[in-house]
């Protein structure tokens, strides 16, 4: 994976700090302070110890937050030509296995919280995509929302699920036959891909499942599993099998935050891989909104509406940007979506931390234009970033802000 | 990599190595320098085996002496895994050298696994394959192919084959694994198996099982011609006790007598038909016989030598005694001796008695005398061959009565006899067993000890390890055990003693039937088959008990609940059906489906199965594994071992469960990427915790001895949880792993040890400058 998060870093850290310690004591002193492990214990403990500095102020520890923040979104900026088109089968796991509460309030009820948010990032980031969701249930696969680029649709459909009681067993072949069914026709320049929130240690197949994982490769479905409690061998093999035996798509949660990680990562798009490298042309239309004063039928849902998009090719009228037009099969979006979609292909560079000094050339973010704090009195922080490009300072939030949402740096953008 | 113990070049054919494996190397090679036997034991999945070889091998091509090397393990696929590791380290040698060494690495097993005469492979039974092949390899049928062109023999091409080869040159050196030996035989149409075992003497290691060394049946035919300085090694030898016990150990029936009462009329038949055939044949043997010269003499122009069922030691080299001369004469004996034992089986009581004893009873009633009956054996094997049998199978009774005369008129200390009229406690038909067995596992041994310079017994659980020594009656030169280092905590080891109700939970036998301790081994079964990704293997100390609880789990509707999370699967006394079933396991294991495998401790599942990876995530061992001490073969044992060794019954019988509750535990670590949990659940094992293997006890913290099933499920979720994060193996680098400078570091530092140690008065020596850095820059790896 070329994002790494902030759990695995944390650990990196740890391990390396131990390391440098008395090599006996790693023997001896594998627990941690409250039972647990010891690195789990360090993976929370910058929300945990919460100290007064001598100053008896508690900015420098928020600062030190803000950091652990900030190293999210450090994102690996090598431009990588990755598959921007994606098709996402989102399976999600409503056997009985969901009803354990070691999630709060329960896996279920979380697991849809976090999805309803994860559809939201992943409409945000990837405009032009497409996306399904699939339940496992009872033994069967039920698609609880067709597969299209409306994140309202699928929230909709999540949110009347999320009132529905898990139970059953699940049934991963069942699953990801379905969604082999709903990816196929998906066209050779976008990605297919499967995302599955798997909360259970067992599958009950009709068939055999490894024939599935078979025709899944050749059908090269990327599939990617987020395990809610231990790791199960199958959906390690389904994952290595489907990325190339790349292991790392197969993740087991540590803790609800650490669910929602996993699902952020997912967000991203997959870097295209190296076998599949060849470019194609996309065709696409541009289509300009229409507001009507007599309604008329929109070739999507056949309902008599005021207004919506007229597809340049066949002039039929649809709803909702971006989707492929029901008639001619044309992508049909923004040009605006297409920019945001962009920044997966070059994405901003990182900005720098100033290095601490005791005098900066600059008082206030370019950007939001507050003022700097004053931290040259405890020197642990300047908090000034700076774009290697325009050389600009912003603040934290401004850089968090331009580096989640803009993706184009204000100071570049001015010369 | 590449480096030295003392003087001793090392050539590892990885570029890392596990500290533990250095000083197991380090520790192999005192032992060889000194001359005199260790006891090691080293974690299941560190690589042993890959260690001892790269050493041994090492010493024996770098010393003059090149002393041999014999490595025997326990079973067939074992076997093959380290002629495999063995053909990997040549390989690597040769890169580095830049030559080929002259090496030649041969394996052995039976005939049955190697035969590649279509005739005879087919046979199912290792004896008749071996039978059918003596019929077509030995010297008499070719005999008389070429002087008389008989018709009625027949000799294996394969065998035959093998002369036109030049004797000491059967095969090209290099290490033959099983699988490639058949390969290059089937080319050239030779015998594997008499491949290997006539180039025995020109190999530089030999892999094979214990048997071929501590079985006298085999191993005189077999290892005679080892050499005195050769370096025996025993792998996965926490058994090695009962195996030596075993070989010399028989047990009778009442069927087997019936068969060889029939087996004795019919060779009587055989005696005449030849009689008026060919007459001339027995009247030789009998001159030859009356001559003095001891069956062995006579045979030895043969392919294979005697088999006897006794040491070599005590194998008489007289001539056969005078009345089972003839062989009508012997059969005679043979039947008179056979009445006499189903006489015996009749008696309705236990009855116990010592050899001398029972010869002595023997005699009062049919004048059968200890002479003869210590050659029965031998003359038994002469006269099948002067007879040509040719179908054995119809005379395997009477062969193993034959081996019983001759053992137990061998033999006087550390023997019994024990009558068992009643299969079980409450049984009312009679079904009597009368068992012939060794108490001292010393005897089977003792010749290897004495023959040998140099013994390594080795296994990944043989704690504690003075046990051994003692009874095996043996010295040391170093016994260590060593730990494992890990940079992740990779195996999870608990003690439950109670129930989420608190109730203690015990397989005790007055208590192992109460309902609510079922009730609660029942509800940590299924809390560990919720939690418990794909396998999980649980052991119960016996087939009985298993029996018992099972079908009060059913009544309780436990297994239904299991059901829901796993396949159940059960081990059976019945290989093929215990084999069908893990095979079922197997595939669920890798499916998705996840199972539950019960089975017993001391069943062949937890011997010899591996339960690596997605295979065993849990291993559940239900209760103490003692041995069923109403055993009166065990209760002459424990008398045996505290008159003579001084082995108090109870520190035996402790000794003996733990070290098969610590080999069901290792079965699911197979590896240092491997992980898995190991659960101990009976009160009483929270005062074993010393007794387990270093390295199990090292990973079991004090917090966890004493746990109730709830606990218990709540640190294996968390363990479960933080296991299935990605590995940086960067983490185990320095710690669990070193790579060439940070052994060199390692081994420098050591050195400054000894040096300071040497100096005696505490002077810490001085270091150059640049020895100095080069120490504190490793040192913070
Ligand atoms: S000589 Fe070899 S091939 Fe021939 S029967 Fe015997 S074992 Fe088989
Ligand atoms: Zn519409
Ligand atoms: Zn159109
Ligand atoms: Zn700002
Ligand atoms: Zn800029």
């Amino acid at each position: 994976m070329d994002d790494s998060d902030e759990y695995i870093s944390d650990v990196e850290a740890i391990q390396v700090k131990r390391r440098s310690t008395r090599k006996s004591q790693v023997k001896s002193d594998l627990k941690g302070a409250n039972g647990g492990y010891s690195w789990e214990d360090e993976y929370q403990r910058s929300w945990d110890i919460v100290k007064e500095d001598e100053a008896g102020s508690l900015a420098g520890i928020v600062s030190g937050l803000i950091e652990s923040k900030k190293k999210r979104i450090i994102k690996n900026v090598t431009p990588f030509q990755r598959g921007i088109i994606r098709n996402l089968i989102l399976v999600i796991d409503m056997s009985s296995s969901m009803l354990e509460k070691d999630l709060r309030p329960n896996r279920h009820a979380l697991t849809i919280t976090n999805v309803i948010q994860f559809i939201t990032e992943f409409f945000d980031q990837n405009p032009i995509s497409q996306l399904g969701i699939i339940v496992m249930r009872n033994g069967i696969a039920q698609l609880v929302s067709q597969v299209s680029g409306n994140p309202q649709d699928h929230i909709d459909a999540l949110k009347s699920i999320k009132k529905l009681e898990p139970k059953g067993d699940p049934s991963l072949q069942n699953a990801l036959e379905m969604s082999r069914g709903l990816l196929l026709h998906v066209a050779s320049h976008c990605t297919r891909e499967v995302l599955v929130v798997f909360g259970s240690l067992l599958t009950i197949d009709p068939g055999n499942i490894h024939k599935t994982v078979k025709s899944l490769v050749e059908e090269k479905v990327r599939v990617k599993i987020i395990g809610l409690s231990a790791q199960v061998s199958i959906c390690k093999e389904i994952c290595k099998k489907t990325n190339f035996n790349d292991e790392s798509s197969y993740k087991v949660i540590l803790n609800e935050h650490h669910f929602k990680d996993l699902l952020t990562e997912a967000v991203v798009p997959l870097p295209v891989n190296k076998i599949n490298k060849s470019f194609t042309l996309v065709k696409m239309g541009f289509p300009s909104r229409v507001s009507q004063d007599t309604p008329s039928f929109c070739s999507c849902h056949s309902k008599l509406t005021y207004g919506g998009y007229v597809c340049p090719n066949c002039k039929s009228k649809v709803c909702s940007l971006p989707t492929i037009c029901p008639c001619c099969n044309m992508m049909l979006i923004l040009s605006t979506h297409l920019a945001r979609s962009y920044h997966h292909l070059i994405p901003l560079k990182n900005f720098e931390e100033v290095p601490v000094a005791d005098e900066y050339d600059s008082t206030q973010c370019f950007a939001c234009q507050s003022e700097f704090p004053d931290f040259i009195a405890n020197k642990t922080t300047s908090s000034r970033y700076r774009c290697v490009d325009c050389n600009q300072h912003f603040c934290i939030d401004c850089d968090v802000f331009i580096h989640e949402m803009m993706h184009n740096c204000p100071g570049c953008e001015n010369i | 990599m590449k480096f030295f113990i003392d003087d001793l070049p090392v050539l590892f054919p990885y570029p890392r190595i596990y500290p533990e494996q250095y000083a197991y190397m380090s520790d192999i090679k005192k032992t060889l320098d000194v001359g005199g036997n260790a006891i090691l034991e080293m974690p299941s999945g560190t690589g042993k085996t890959v260690s001892l070889l790269s050493l041994t091998v090492a010493y024996q091509m770098h010393y003059p002496e090149h002393r041999k090397i014999v490595y025997c393990s326990r079973t067939m696929s074992e076997i093959e895994k380290a002629l495999i590791e063995l053909k990997g380290l040549m390989e690597y040698r040769t890169r580095e050298l830049g030559y080929v060494e002259d090496f030649r690495g041969l394996g052995l097993t039976s005939r049955k696994n190697l035969c590649l005469n279509p005739s005879v492979n087919k046979e199912r039974k290792g004896t008749v394959v071996d039978e059918k092949c003596r019929r077509m390899t030995n010297g008499l049928a070719k005999k008389r192919i070429q002087e008389d062109g008989a018709t009625d023999v027949e000799l294996c091409e394969y065998h035959e084959n093998l002369y036109e080869l030049e004797p000491d040159n059967l095969v090209p050196p290099g290490v033959y694994s099983f699988e490639r030996l058949t390969e290059y035989c089937k080319d050239k149409k030779t015998c594997p198996y008499f491949t290997i075992r006539r180039m025995i003497p020109f190999c530089n290691i030999i892999i094979y099982s214990y048997h071929y060394l501590l079985d006298p049946k085999i191993s005189e035919r077999v290892s005679q011609e080892l050499s005195k300085d050769a370096i025996v090694i025993f792998d996965e030898a926490h058994n090695i006790d009962n195996v030596c016990i075993e070989s010399l150990s028989l047990d009778l029936t009442n069927d087997m007598l019936k068969k060889a009462s029939r087996g004795a009329t019919s060779l009587n038949r055989r005696i005449d038909d030849v009689k008026k055939t060919d007459a001339k044949k027995l009247q030789d043997e009998y001159d030859k016989l009356v001559q003095g010269l001891s069956a062995q003499e006579i045979i030895n122009n043969d392919e294979d030598a005697m088999e006897t069922p006794v040491l070599s030691s005590d194998l008489l080299k007289e001539a056969v005694p005078g009345n089972i001369r003839r062989a009508e004469h012997f059969v005679a004996f043979l039947k008179r001796f056979i009445e006499y034992l189903k006489t015996k089986m009749k008696v309705l009581s236990v009855t116990s008695e010592t050899p001398t004893m029972f010869l002595q009873k023997l005699k009062e009633l049919t004048f059968i005398e200890r002479k003869p009956l210590r050659f029965c054996a031998e003359r038994f094997s002469l006269l099948v061959r002067t007879l040509e049998i040719q179908d054995i199978e119809e005379y395997a009774a009477l062969k193993d009565i034959t081996k019983f005369a001759t053992l137990v008129s061998t033999y006087e200390q550390g023997f019994q006899l024990i009558l068992e009229p009643y299969e079980t406690e409450n049984a009312t038909v009679p079904n009597p067993i009368l068992r012939f067995t060794c108490l001292d596992a010393s005897i089977a041994i003792k010749p290897i000890f004495e023959k040998f310079s140099s013994v390594i017994i080795t296994s990944g659980t043989i704690s504690p390890l003075d046990m051994y020594p003692r009874m095996l009656d043996f010295e040391t030169v170093i016994q260590e055990s060593y730990t494992m280092t890990l940079a992740k905590k990779s195996f999870l080891p608990m003690i439950i003693t109670k129930g989420s109700d608190q109730v203690a939970i015990s397989s005790r036998f007055e208590i192992r039937n109460d309902p609510s301790i079922v009730r609660n081994y029942g509800s940590m079964l299924i809390e560990f088959a919720k939690i418990t990704p794909d396998g999980l293997v649980v052991f119960f100390p016996s087939y009985l008990y298993m029996e018992s609880i099972i079908s009060m789990w059913q009544s309780m509707h436990i297994l239904d609940e299991v059901w829901k999370y796993k396949l159940i699967l059960v081990e059976t006394p019945d290989a093929q059906e215990t084999a069908l079933a893990l095979e079922t396991y197997r595939t669920a294991c890798s499916n998705g489906r996840g199972a539950v495998l019960l089975s017993v401790a001391r069943g062949k599942v937890s011997e010899g199965i591996d339960f690596d990876h997605q295979y065993g995530r849990t291993v559940l061992m239900i209760g103490i594994p003692f041995q069923y001490t109403e055993s009166r073969i065990l209760k002459a044992r424990l008398e045996f071992l505290r008159d003579h060794y001084q082995i108090r019954e109870n520190d035996f019988l402790s000794f003996d469960a733990m070290r098969h509750a610590a080999q069901c535990l290792g079965r699911v670590l197979r590896g240092k990427d491997d992980y898995g949990i190991m659960v101990l659940a009976d009160r009483r094992f929270a005062r074993k915790k010393n007794q387990l293997p270093k390295w199990i006890a090292q990973g079991l913290s004090d917090a966890d001895v004493n746990l109730s099933t709830d606990m218990a499920i709540a640190n294996a979720k968390q363990f479960l949880r933080t296991m299935a994060q990605p590995q940086n193996p960067k983490d185990q680098e320095g710690v669990s792993i070193w790579d060439i400078n940070q052994l060199q570091a390692f081994q420098l530092e050591q050195q400054h040890h000894q040096l300071a140690e040497i100096d005696g008065d505490g002077d810490v020596p001085m270091l150059t400058h640049e020895e100095e850095l080069e120490l504190a820059e490793l040192n913070d790896l």
